[in-house]
């Protein structure tokens, strides 16, 4: 996984879905949460980790990169 | 209408800008305030997106120890010479009126609330990574210009399509018209208006693989935005009929074993305390240039390493501030993989083409006018430009000058049938149930760049790859499926990509001779018939049409400038 939500800290304020530059997230209407949907698509520019209010996502560094 | 039966809106507008990146956000601000009606399409959201996305810590150029335009024209392309060879590849009095008018574009900005002081409210000039000597870089805290601008943008008036992405332009009688576009969150299919049409969307890159050293599960880690560099704008702008200029140069670079591209970046040459390389062994070399790269690589002395080692605190700590006003995320990837430059060696893993070069994109004039009536390109997006600098300016010079183009007969004519026709394209994709995903025919034609075009390059395997791509796109463009608008992107996406490679294929068959990083294995010698040439390629009723045309040379009236 490139990001990685922490639902314990989220706070749904939909910052990191509006912003990913690569349109990442998505939003979970039922739940009212963001969701990683297309972490192929993640360029590790790291927009979600920084903007997020809550420190709630973390950006991980996949094998293939190391 | 039956235009409003096909579309599912319709709008009108005096200017379309097509990205919201740093050059269409400026033109977006100017042309507002003249009193034009704008309207902004970015695939992405303004406030995060393009090259700019994560911050920007250094804007160039910026005139100063008295360096004067025509001066710095010379540096121009004595910095063009170390990549694309001798000769001119662009109208030179582009670069004459970058550094002409930069006073302006600080002055510009400091009204629309963005300035480029330091934080002792000075400018902090730097010797230029590119130019080398005379300091016309100056470095930024610009960690939140995409914010501000997006701000800005929006407090002016103009009307901002977020997650949309342009199809195709809309021409009549060989003028543009509008544009088609599709939001890619919600399939919305969109036809807009335009008297004039600007396109800002970067540079073109993703037919080449990203900077990373594998991309087995993630295929967009590139050194620039991904969504910002599929040549959008390239694509849309020669598929209407207008000029593309120079697709047959490519940059080269470096995949990168550690991942903190911009420490590696201008900042080392830009601050005068160039950076080391190493072969693995331990002996210093000069800066690996494609073919010494080679060169080692033959002689078996790589890996090669680059080193900053040697450097001072204080320059490590100012490489820090440097991090933070433009990549933030490096300070945890190099945290996560416990790399420390002040100790650490970066590997270049690879050589290989990085990008289309400044001299690339859509060929414009000093005016950043297109060939196309009513269509201007600025930004990384059009020719001779390049980075942020670049960006802010032919973007404010363009929406400052666009009024007196714009006041063409009342509202422009849309064809109707072209926008049925661009319909069916752009939607088609959403129809295919058991097709081809978009990044498997991507990654494809990736390779057919990396194998058959690369850095070394000869008829055969450039035919071979022209072959290849050929039947690649007829056998899998109509397959494209996606499942939803997010895909309906990608694969938009992976036609503009196809097409373009195309494009740059026809260029480099045609370029017979090695001339700077063009280097052909089957014609080593440069051939003096292209010095100060131009490729130039169009197409024209579905026609590639090729044109190696001489590059404008400057005006007499800027050469009596000289002082």
């Amino acid at each position: 996984m490139a990001a990685e939500i922490d639902y314990t800290k989220c706070n749904g304020c939909g910052k990191c879905y509006d912003l990913c530059p690569m349109d990442v997230i998505t939003w979970n209407q039922e739940q009212d949460i963001p969701e990683i949907t297309y972490p192929e698509d993640c360029w590790f520019c790291g927009v979600c980790w920084m903007e997020c209010p809550k420190r709630a996502i973390d950006i991980l560094y996949p094998a293939c990169f190391w | 209408m039956s235009l409003d039966k096909t579309a599912d809106r319709v709008i009108e507008t005096d200017v379309l800008i097509m990205g919201g990146g740093i050059a269409g956000c400026y033109c977006a601000v100017k042309a507002a305030s003249k009193g034009l009606n704008v309207t902004l399409v970015e695939k992405a959201k303004t406030d995060r997106s393009g090259s700019g996305a994560m911050g920007e810590d250094h804007y160039e150029p910026v005139p100063c120890d008295g360096v004067t335009p025509l001066e710095f024209v010379k540096l121009w392309q004595e910095r063009q010479h170390d990549v694309c060879g001798d000769g001119r590849f662009v109208d030179l009095n582009i670069p004459y009126r970058l550094l002409d008018k930069a006073t302006w574009v600080l002055d510009e900005s400091e009204k629309i609330g963005i300035t480029m002081k330091w934080t002792n409210g000075e400018y902090y000039h730097m010797p230029s990574g590119w130019f080398g000597g005379p300091r016309l870089m100056i470095r930024v805290h610009w960690s939140d210009i995409k914010p501000k601008l997006a701000n800005a943008v929006r407090s002016s008036g103009v009307n901002v399509l977020e997650r949309t992405m342009i199809v195709d332009l809309l021409t009549n009688s060989g003028r543009i018209v509008g544009a088609t576009a599709v939001n890619v969150r919600t399939g919305e299919f969109i036809v807009i208006k335009a008297r004039a049409v600007v396109l800002a969307t970067g540079i073109f890159a993703r037919c080449y693989e990203p900077e990373e050293p594998l991309f087995y599960k993630y295929q967009m880690k590139y050194h620039w935005c991904p969504a910002s560099i599929s040549g959008d704008g390239y694509a849309v702008a020669y598929r209407a009929g207008a000029e593309l200029a120079n697709m047959d140069i490519t940059g080269w670079g470096y995949r990168i074993r550690d991942d903190l591209c911009i420490s590696y970046g201008n900042f080392d040459h830009g601050d005068g305390i160039r950076a080391k390389w190493y072969t693995w062994d331990g002996e210093e070399i000069d800066y690996p240039t494609a073919p010494l790269y080679r060169e080692i690589e033959l002689k078996g002395k790589d890996p090669i390493y680059v080193s900053q080692e040697h450097l001072h605190d204080d320059y490590h700590r100012r490489m820090e501030v440097s991090f933070t006003d433009e990549k933030l995320i490096s300070f945890k990837i190099s945290e996560d993989r416990m790399f420390n430059p002040r100790k650490h060696r970066y590997e270049l893993m690879e050589n290989h083409p990085l990008n289309f070069m400044v001299p690339t994109g859509v060929y414009v004039n000093e005016d950043f006018k297109s060939s196309l009536p009513g269509l201007y390109a600025i930004g990384d997006c059009a020719t001779g430009l390049h980075g942020c600098g670049n960006a802010a300016l032919s973007g404010l010079w363009v929406g400052d000058h666009i009024d007196s183009n714009t006041d063409v007969a009342s509202a422009p004519d849309i064809d109707e049938a072209q926008v049925e026709k661009q319909k069916k394209i752009a939607l088609a994709p959403l129809n295919v149930s058991r097709g081809t995903e978009p990044i498997e025919l991507e990654l494809s034609t990736r390779y057919v760049c990396k194998r058959y075009v690369g850095m070394f390059k000869n008829e055969g395997r450039l035919r071979e790859g022209q072959r290849r791509l050929h039947s690649l796109k007829r056998e899998f463009l109509h397959k494209l499926m996606a499942k939803n608008p997010h895909y309906l992107m990608r694969a938009l996406e992976c036609r503009n990509i196809t097409d373009l490679v195309e494009v740059h294929i026809a260029a480099c068959l045609e370029r017979k001779e090695t001339r700077g990083q063009f280097i052909r294995l089957d014609y080593t010698e440069k051939d003096p018939s292209r010095d100060n040439m131009i490729t130039i390629q169009r197409s024209e009723n579905g026609q590639a049409v090729m044109e190696i045309r001489e590059a404008p040379d400057l005006k007499p009236e800027y050469l009596k400038e000289e002082k």
